[in-house]
């Protein structure tokens, strides 16, 4: 007898099994093949052929092993048999299975794989991109300590039409003195530092800060000290803080900067200490923060209101009863000065909210509407799948013959679908990426912390949680149809394509339906941004913005102490600027248009009484101090009488021009010209406080194109206007702008080589960049819009072919029986416009009622647009009718012989 | 694909019921299933014992070796919770080949 063992041993060395174990395996197959061996001696055999015979049981050379590295795995299997249901079974290990099974499965289609993949990709990806930025914006808390508590704190005059103003400084002074909620207050003001003698001179942006402010943060400089309380009081020594970066740029990162003086506004100023790389605040751009140090006049002022207050809650204080302490402080405080806080109220508002300003309903409608183009890749997957679930019958009736459980079933499928959705994560991720990269291109750069957008951990949790639940919804529909599978109707309806039978075909065509209204809104939305910002680009803003250079001028106090001095500076600025080839004129102003910043004052107009105190405020006019050829510069039109010109010096008499608003307005069917104000004292009869109104000119929109334009007045700078500091020039060209930026640099320098230019840009950059936040959201959601838009029409695509190769055979028979190409062609568009439709209708009522969330990023439409809501409808069916009309066509080219013999 | 489940589907059955009578080892059973079904069904060494090794490890059928002279054989016997098995799984073979028998008669008539 031939010795079997050392045969099924080397087929078992694979497996490393315990040896008494493999011993007692070894043993029994051995017996095996010996009962075999003799077997077959006994049927008359040669003892060559029964040897050769007995081996053949162990077949192939791995499948023993294969076999058996199944079954002594520690891990139970799941065979596919009868009474799946009775016994004990291994989730875990079924799963594993399932995931294996569903890897070939996918391998197998790499079709509809790469289809399917690249939908959910798209859908993913698009969300984790918008979810990073709104994770960084809206919930990522702020870089400082507790930043919870941190309140910014405003004077409310709604009245005025300033919910939000900026405190006077004797009103933020009583706020921090009486109030028991905060446990600090810190004032801000804008402040800008000319550096030089440090090589090119430089404009600084920064900020004057009370010493309160970095331990009210909670932050350290990087290097040396924050302010000490005794410097922030006037008369102090000179100190400031600098930011890192201009520590890096400018002093080479010198660690021996603390205790250095630099030279600010003409003035020298120690540095104390350097803030670390990330800090910012409370802009990006700010880069120098020095004592604020109020002087007494100052501390006692409430008639200008230039501060930004931030305070840092006690512990267990809410917003709520913060605000309440700050409202009756304020009330106290307009009884006290009934003249100067007569419409005073304060308002509260957490920092965070302050910081992320009007992006926020941009981001939540952006973040909704990557929901919504998810929604459809989801339903395009889950049709992708029900057709395939057709194709998969055969499979399924075996396995429910041989008495797999419905349970078991979904969840065979539903791990495949998870699965898919997995890959269509992971390509989703890489989309991101590259998605966030780009969106940080578009995202206005006024929002803080845009630099700091990036996929951190709590967005890659989002996106796996997305993926899962993307897979669990576009999953669910296939998983359960193929669940309810009848055996018997399958079989019956033999080999006939057809065997999801009609309630397969509705729930696909119901899918076509949601797609399409689920897309319906997301291009109605995005056609109400793109047609309000279309108007608002036609905004004629009341100016030219062609040929336009503008750039900042900003005197040093202290090098030019009295507007005497300033306006001689300005004056020959203007002359060199003006005689440099290729500039048509030039002209200096406090602010230019559409930066959101400017200056207004009161005024009262000569014969008229001004409101008693308490019963209104005073008129106010928006007021920009220029040079006289602004309105040749900026191309803006006068409209009656004369703009100012050569001879509104310092010592002829004070005149003004007006915009049309403000005579419309001040002066309703009079004569503005020839008539005067005063910005002081209305009973005063001193002619020098009075301004003469010479001219009206049209109106320009000063603040921001979507705002109506207010009362505005022009005034020479020359004329004692010394309040409104000029610190803009503006070139007018001949030739391409930018062309000129260093020449007129030079113009500038060559009067004064200390003085910093900064911000140079075309007018029609700064037009651009005002309109920052309408074009971010207006294109997203255009570009998401068009993905839902595409992903509809392949759904639609999708169900027509499918639903026309189910219907050959009536195709066919039809035609036999005399229907022509077009009645075909009208029987299968039909149906597809007839989906189309009815997503349409549902598609509208949805739009109506979610739209208007939009309402606030909408500029001269309303959210229920009606052209919006005609013409986007037409769109889409066209594009449906499209989708369905290849497929349909196909349908004609039927040949009914051929379609009737398919039988 | 679908032919080696169902084989290993009903090949499960068929060793459950082989053994509901009385235990019986390895080469007696494969030469049960061979001449029962008139040479059929076939299984060789390879298919056979994995097998067996499932169900015993599932409870179904319970292995102990048997001296029998020089040599030892290995004898399976059904356990009570593979009995129950057995009744589940007759009845719902029984269900699908009435299913298939009246499908495949149908087609005839």
């Amino acid at each position: 007898m031939p010795d079997w063992k050392p045969e099924i041993r080397r087929r078992l060395s694979g497996l490393s099994l315990a040896p008494t174990r493999e011993a007692e395996i070894v043993e029994e197959l051995a017996q095996h093949l010996d009962d075999r061996y003799e077997e077959l001696l006994r049927g008359g055999a040669t003892e060559e052929e029964a040897r050769r015979a007995a081996l053949v049981e162990l077949a192939e050379s791995d499948l023993l092993a294969e076999e058996l590295r199944r079954v002594e795995r520690a891990v139970e299997q799941n065979p596919v048999v009868p009474g799946a249901t009775k016994r004990r079974t291994n989730v875990f290990a079924d799963f594993w299975q399932d995931a294996r099974y569903a890897v070939r499965v996918l391998l197998k289609n790499p079709g509809f794989t790469a289809v399917a993949v690249v939908a959910l990709a798209l859908g993913i990806g698009a969300n984790s991109a918008i979810f990073s930025v709104v994770n960084t914006v809206l919930l990522r808390p702020l870089p400082y300590k507790d930043p919870e508590r941190l309140v910014t704190v405003w004077e409310e005059n709604a009245k005025a039409g300033f919910p939000r103003d900026t405190p006077a400084v004797a009103n933020y002074i009583d706020w921090r003195d009486q109030n028991q909620v905060f446990e600090g207050m810190a004032a801000i003001a804008d402040q800008s530092f000319n550096l030089t003698g440090v090589g090119e001179p430089e404009r600084l942006t920064g900020r004057l800060v009370s010493a309160s402010l970095f331990p009210l943060l909670g932050v350290e400089p990087q290097l040396g000290r924050a302010f000490l309380p005794q410097e922030d009081a006037p008369g102090a020594n000179k100190v400031v803080v600098i930011g890192h970066g201009l520590w890096q740029r400018r002093f080479g990162g010198d660690p021996k900067i603390v205790g250095r003086q630099i030279n600010l506004n003409g003035e020298n100023h120690e540095v104390v200490g350097v803030m670390p790389a990330h800090f910012q605040f409370p802009d990006p751009k700010d880069e120098v923060w020095a004592p604020i140090a109020f002087t007494q006049q100052q501390a006692a002022n409430r008639g200008s209101h230039y501060l930004q207050v931030v305070a840092r809650m006690k512990p267990n204080v809410s917003v709520g009863q913060a605000q309440a302490e700050m409202t009756a402080i304020a009330a106290r405080l307009r009884q006290q000065y009934p003249e100067q806080n007569a419409d005073l109220g304060a308002t509260v508002v957490p920092l965070q909210e302050h910081l992320v300003g009007d992006i926020r309903p941009a981001l939540l409608v952006l973040l909704g509407a990557v929901g919504f183009v998810l929604l459809v890749a989801c339903a395009n997957v889950a049709n992708l799948l029900l057709a395939r679930a057709a194709v998969r019958q055969k499979e399924i009736a075996v396995r429910i013959a041989l008495g797999a459980s419905r349970l078991r079933l979904v969840r065979q499928f539903l791990t495949e679908s998870v699965l898919l959705a997995a890959l269509g994560g992971a390509v989703g991720l890489l989309l991101a990426v590259w998605g966030v990269g780009l969106l940080k291109t578009f995202i206005p750069e006024n929002i803080s912390q845009v630099r700091s957008i990036a996929l951190d951990a709590r967005v890659l949790g989002f996106t796996l949680l997305v993926s899962l639940l993307t897979g669990l919804v576009f999953g669910l529909a296939p998983a359960l149809q193929a669940s309810k599978f009848n055996l018997n109707e399958t079989l019956k309806e033999g080999g006939r394509d057809s065997a999801q039978g009609s309630r397969g075909n509705r729930v696909r065509a119901a899918l076509v339906v949601a797609e399409v209204a689920v897309s319906l809104v997301l291009l109605i939305g995005a056609g109400l941004l793109m047609n309000s910002f279309m108007r608002l680009r036609s905004v004629d803003p009341g100016f030219s913005a062609d040929n336009l250079l503008t750039m900042s001028v900003v005197l040093p106090r202290n090098k030019y102490p009295d507007s005497q001095r300033r306006a001689a500076f300005y004056d020959e600025m203007v002359s060199r600027v003006e005689a440099l080839p290729g500039v048509k004129s030039a002209a200096v102003t406090n602010w230019i248009p559409l930066v959101r910043q400017g200056d207004s004052t009161g005024f009262s107009i000569e014969g008229r009484p001004d409101p008693a105190p308490g019963e209104g405020r005073r008129n106010v006019v928006v007021t920009r101090a220029v040079h006289p050829h602004y309105f040749r510069a900026m191309g803006i039109q006068l409209l009656q009488g004369r703009a100012l010109d050569e001879r509104d010096r310092a010592d002829a008499p004070n005149v003004a021009v007006i915009s049309e608003t403000m005579a419309r307005r001040h002066f309703p069917g009079e004569d503005p010209l020839g008539k005067r104000i005063t910005p002081g004292d209305a009973t005063s009869t001193n002619p020098d406080d009075w301004v003469t109104i010479v001219g009206v000119a049209r109106d320009v929109r000063q603040v921001e194109l979507a705002a109506e334009p207010k009362p505005q007045m022009y005034v020479p700078y020359a004329q004692g206007w010394s309040i409104f500091a000029p610190r803009y020039l503006l070139v007018s060209t001949s030739v391409e702008p930018m062309s000129l930026a260093s020449a007129v640099r030079g113009a500038v320098w060559s009067i004064d080589r200390d003085q910093p230019v900064s911000d140079v840009r075309t007018m029609e950059e700064v037009l651009s960049a005002s309109l920052a936040r309408q074009r971010f959201s207006t294109l997203l959601l255009g570009v998401f819009g068009s993905v839902a838009l595409l992903l509809a029409a392949v759904g639609i695509y999708g169900v027509m072919s499918y639903s026309v190769a189910q219907r050959t055979h009536e195709i066919g028979v039809r035609m036999a029986l005399g229907a022509q190409r077009g009645d075909v062609l009208k029987l299968a568009v039909g149906q597809g416009l007839k989906l189309i439709l009815v997503g349409v209708g549902i598609g509208l009522v949805a739009a109506f009622a979610l739209t208007r969330v939009m309402e606030s990023l909408l500029f001269g439409i309303s959210a229920t647009d009606p052209l919006t809501f005609v013409a986007i409808p037409v769109v889409l069916v066209f594009a449906g009718l499209l989708a369905s009309f290849v497929p349909a066509r196909r349908a004609t080219k039927v040949d009914p012989m051929i379609a009737l013999r398919y039988e | 694909m679908f032919d080696r489940e169902l084989k290993k589907g009903s090949a499960e059955l068929m060793i459950l019921s082989l053994v509901e009578a009385r235990p019986r080892h390895g080469y007696e059973i494969s030469k049960l299933i061979e001449t029962r079904s008139e040479g059929v069904v076939r299984f060789n060494v390879a298919s056979l014992y994995p097998l067996l090794y499932r169900l015993e490890q599932r409870g179904w059928i319970k292995g102990r070796w048997v001296e029998e002279g020089q040599r030892r054989r290995r004898f399976y016997r059904l356990t009570p919770e593979g009995r129950k098995v057995l009744a589940a799984q007759r009845h719902t073979w029984r269900e699908f080949v009435e299913a298939i028998n009246r499908i495949t008669g149908a087609e005839h008539a």
